[in-house]
């Protein structure tokens, strides 16, 4: 693995606190999808909002704003056509586009037509994302807000968050464990990994430049980054591009991919029952005993690569673990969600070592700042009682997937394409990511629905793997950095 | 007959006034396959017919040409043969629009024209010594035992040992006359195995015999053995000469680039997506010239794909050197000089998306540096120094912006895989090698992980 690169700290005054923590704090928040209708009056807003946004630098005190916008957003706000297009294509194109919805899956079922939101069509340009302690304090500052954009901004789009017990998903896992970490952020050391140990660890920090643009990444180069001419910028926001004639409107910025998606909990654990064959003392523990082998992980959160046989609760934060012990997938299935979505030190391996895997599959990490919506089926979370609630009535549920990346291809579309929807991952045959891979069932020319879960002396194979969840809307934006958004918003 | 890959290659200039035409041709065969029935080919796993527009390198043009390539498996005469047999007429009339090439041609005259013209490439696949049917037969096999375990699954059944399970498995076969060519003896013959490695070995005889000769010519006078040595050592003496030049004067012409490859438009990088976005096999097509500076590059070049091309295939015996390489991704791929060493192409028929597939390399530092090695002198790659250090090492985006400015759209492509990957193709190949192997118990295990 390649150590990383020297590079400059980060600035942590110019970056939204959304890059170096999820807020976990503040239990309560809304996202807004919103149009211009004005765009003197957005410049405007945007103009006031500058201050009232949490930054990398400071915690949150009560509340947090971050926000963000789509290239259509950016248009609108009249950056120029000339910089707009040194915008990444995937974010110039839009998640909704015909090529990219080959290629990412999101057919058979996760198609646009069936979205509630972020279709092309749509006039989708800022989102504004409202964190807060409680309800009523969000509901207070969303008033606020909503106050002081009125008639500069209409809302397209009220997404509403809840945080469930136990950091957990709706399915009833823990979720928000694996999370890279970034190099160079200065005087934290809670979020500076402590190296006791000298061994070079798969979760040793990552160059900031995977995440945040105008730094170096795992390339020691730098990601592709937007850029305005200097006349531009009469205001002089924008800091110099180092050895060229132009101004970085990308530095301090991250590119953010939201994914709406619902779930089906009721499908999710009437299938884990009914179909269940791993050991267990009773239908229960069988069902949930499957549910982690779906997963990769027990509800708890404990890794199925350290903790085959059950659930470990004090494991439940652990994050150190590797698969190269467990090629074949005896302890964690090869296409199980997380080992797709991470594939760590086994990917690739034919002529490649573990170390390589690593150094390939640091290229493909996300942040992930995703917050689930909707009713829990059980307030406690629990993997019993989710179990024996399984025929309640379906709700409106899911998540809001979220994850913030320096280059969308790289990252998010490359994970999506080849790791998870793919039928074919690691060797595998007909299967697909078995909770959020759109399914394409027997018949079609590349069936998905199938989950190997291997075993001794034999695999068990899961077939008909019904639709657990299903993409129902998002975008991709930009999170800009606080000299960029001054620039967009034409502060004098 | 041997089922040893090899890329049959064709680069035929065009007739300036039948390039139009050809373009034509090409679109109507891409939507009516059956024209060009490369299906029922016995020996062709993918094929690809495209035209290479007009480029220039320095202030000469090189000339705008049709790529016929397939990946095939047999002795290239068959091949043709087959070709010829299945598809002839429809071969004469593309064949037509290039120079030297005359649409009344019989049969005969058709086959020695394409075996006269084959192009010399660098080939690897990742599907040596299979046949088209060995594919299908394998996945067949495959299938049939995926449902014989689904089905006593079911029923309770195959939860004896790993040894146990898998002569239930033998017998099912067995019991299944459809499968009786699995007790056909698969690996490859002695002769295969020559007909892959003889270039090599040539080689590697040399070396050897040369060694051998020099320890001998100590002990024995003899004046055909003093030749040899000298002669011998003299040709080794003169290829190091050569590279070392070739090496300083690429390095100067390294300095003195003038062009790396920019972001190309977005319209154009979202059509040649579009044309890589099938669900599991994709293809693409990269042409262009050559960096412009520094004469020897050609040269160099020549020399650089030959010596790949002898690691490719495998040097017998010495592991070290590589016997073989692997890549995980790649089911064929192929790297042709032409224009005299002034323009290179490659071709490749790999699993999932162009995008991912040429990052894949990148993502090491040796994978970086053999990618400056093998498209280092593509117009547009960025700055290497001393031909594998900088480039894509240094500047990926760069790399990645100088292959999509290089890469070509495919006019016709036959690529007959949707739902496997080229993995699922060599695991299916492990389950047929080990069906009746002998195998240890730790290997049976293995072998049933494989299912
Ligand atoms: C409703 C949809 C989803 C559910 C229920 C879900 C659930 C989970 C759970 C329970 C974990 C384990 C917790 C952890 O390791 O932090 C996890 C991890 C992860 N998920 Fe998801 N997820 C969903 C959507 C997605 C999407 C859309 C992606 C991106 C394509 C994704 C990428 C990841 C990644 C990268 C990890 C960390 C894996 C690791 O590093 O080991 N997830 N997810």
């Amino acid at each position: 693995m390649a150590p990383p690169p020297v590079s400059e700290t980060l600035e942590l005054h110019d970056i939204q606190g959304l890059v170096l923590r999820g807020y976990g704090t503040l239990r309560a928040a809304q996202f807004l999808v919103l149009e211009i209708v004005d765009d003197e009056l957005a410049r405007a807003y945007l103009q006031g909002l500058v201050g009232r946004l949490n930054l990398a630098r400071d915690s949150p005190a009560g509340v947090a704003l971050q926000v963000a916008f789509t290239a259509k957003g950016l248009a609108k706000l009249g950056v120029p056509e000339g910089a707009l297009a040194t915008f990444s294509r995937e974010f110039l194109e839009g998640m909704d586009d015909d090529v990219r919805a080959v290629s990412l899956g999101d057919l058979d079922g996760n198609e646009s037509s069936g979205w509630r939101w972020g279709k092309r069509g749509e006039p989708m340009h800022v989102l504004l994302m409202v964190y807060a302690e409680t309800q009523p304090i969000l509901d207070r500052e969303l008033a606020a807000e909503r106050a002081r954009f009125a008639g500069a901004l209409a809302v397209l789009h009220e997404r509403t968050t809840t945080t469930l017990a136990g950091n957990k998903e709706h399915f009833g896992w823990r979720d928000g464990i694996s999370m890279p970490t970034i190099a160079d952020v200065p005087k934290d050391p809670s979020r500076t990994k402590e190296k006791t140990e000298k061994k070079e660890s798969w979760t040793d920090p990552l160059p900031a430049g995977e995440f945040v643009l105008g730094y170096k990444n795992d390339y020691q180069a730098f990601t592709e980054c937007p850029t305005a001419e200097l006349h531009d910028d009469p205001g002089d926001h924008l800091p110099r591009v180092p050895g060229e004639p132009r101004k970085s409107l990308g530095k301090n910025g991250t590119y953010l991919v939201f994914r709406e998606m619902t779930q089906d909990v009721s499908a999710f654990w009437s299938y884990l029952a009914k179909e269940s064959r791993e050991p267990g003392a009773d239908a229960c523990a069988r069902a949930i005993a499957l549910g982690a082998k779906l997963v990769g992980r027990w509800p708890s959160g404990a890794p199925l690569a350290t903790s085959p046989e059950r659930d470990r609760p004090e494991q439940g934060g652990d994050n150190e673990f590797l698969y190269t012990h467990d090629t074949v997938g005896l302890a964690c299935p090869r296409g199980a969600h997380i080992r797709r979505a991470n594939p760590r030190d086994v990917h690739a391996l034919e002529d490649r070592g573990h170390s390589a895997s690593i150094a390939m599959v640091r290229k493909h990490q996300m942040i992930r700042r995703g917050r689930a919506f909707g009713p829990p089926v059980v307030a406690t979370m629990e993997p019993e009682k989710i179990f024996a609630a399984r025929d309640a009535p379906r709700a409106d549920r899911g998540l809001h997937f979220i994850c913030l990346v320096g280059d969308i291809s790289r990252q998010f579309e490359f994970v999506q394409r080849n790791w998870i929807q793919s039928a074919n991952f690691d060797s595998l045959y007909k299967d697909g990511d078995p909770l959020i891979a759109a399914r394409r069932p027997e018949g079609h020319r590349n069936q998905n629905d199938e989950h190997t879960v291997a075993a001794e002396p034999l695999r068990r194979k899961y077939k008909r793997l019904p639709r657990f969840t299903q993409l129902v809307g998002g975008g991709y934006f930009f999170l800009p950095g606080i000299a960029a958004l001054k620039f967009i918003a034409r502060l004098p | 007959m041997h089922r040893v890959n090899a890329g049959f290659t064709l680069v035929l200039p065009l007739r300036p006034e039948s390039v139009d035409a050809c373009g034509a041709l090409l679109t109507e065969l891409d939507a009516d396959q059956a024209r060009l029935p490369f299906a029922r080919s016995t020996t062709t796993h993918f094929a690809t017919i495209t035209i290479i527009p007009a480029q220039m390198y320095r202030d000469r043009v090189l000339p705008a040409t049709l790529l016929f390539a397939t990946s095939m498996c047999g002795p290239v005469r068959v091949h043709v043969e087959e070709l010829v047999e299945l598809m002839g007429s429809e071969l004469r009339v593309l064949f037509a629009h290039c120079e030297g090439f005359r649409a009344d041609f019989s049969d005969g005259e058709m086959q020695d024209f394409m075996l006269a013209r084959r192009h010399a490439d660098t080939f690897y696949s990742g599907m040596n010594h299979l046949s088209p049917q060995c594919v299908k037969r394998h996945r067949e096999l495959r299938e049939a035992i995926e449902q014989f375990i689904d089905e006593r699954q079911a029923q309770g059944g195959l939860t004896g040992s790993a040894s146990e399970v898998r002569k239930e498995i033998q017998a099912f076969v067995r019991s299944r006359p459809d499968l009786a060519w699995t007790e056909e003896r698969f690996e490859p013959t002695l002769r295969a195995w020559l007909a892959y490695h003889w270039r090599s070995l040539v080689v590697e005889g040399f070396v050897a015999s040369l060694l051998v000769a020099s320890v001998v010519r100590i002990f024995v006078e003899a004046k055909l053995l003093t030749w040899f040595v000298v002669g011998g050592w003299s040709l080794v003496v003169a290829f190091l000469a050569l590279v070392v030049v070739l090496g300083v004067s690429i390095s100067r012409a390294e300095a003195k680039q003038a062009f790396v490859a920019q972001r190309p438009p977005d319209d154009r990088a979202r059509t040649l997506a579009s044309m890589t976005n099938r669900p599991v096999i994709n293809e693409f097509v990269l042409a262009g010239p050559i960096k412009p500076e520094g004469s020897l590059r050609p040269v160099f070049l020549q020399l650089a794909f030959w010596v790949v091309a002898r690691v490719v295939e495998g040097v017998p015996g010495m592991y070290y050197v590589g016997s073989g390489i692997d890549i995980p991704t790649v089911a064929t791929a192929r790297w042709i000089v032409t224009d005299r060493g002034r323009r290179v192409m490659f071709i490749s028929n790999f699993t999932n998306s162009a995008h991912g597939y040429i990052r894949d390399f990148i993502e090491t530092r040796g994978g970086a540096m053999r990618i400056n090695l093998s498209f280092g002198f593509g117009y547009g790659f960025p700055k290497t120094r001393w031909i594998v250090s900088g480039g894509a090492l240094t500047d990926p985006n760069a790399y990645l912006y100088s292959l999509a400015q290089n890469q070509l759209p495919t006019w016709f492509w036959y690529g007959p895989h949707e739902d496997v990957s080229i993995d699922n193709i060599k695991v299916n190949r492990k389950i047929r090698e080990g069906l009746f192997a002998d195998l240890s118990p730790e290997e049976e295990k293995q072998w049933l992980h494989l299912l």
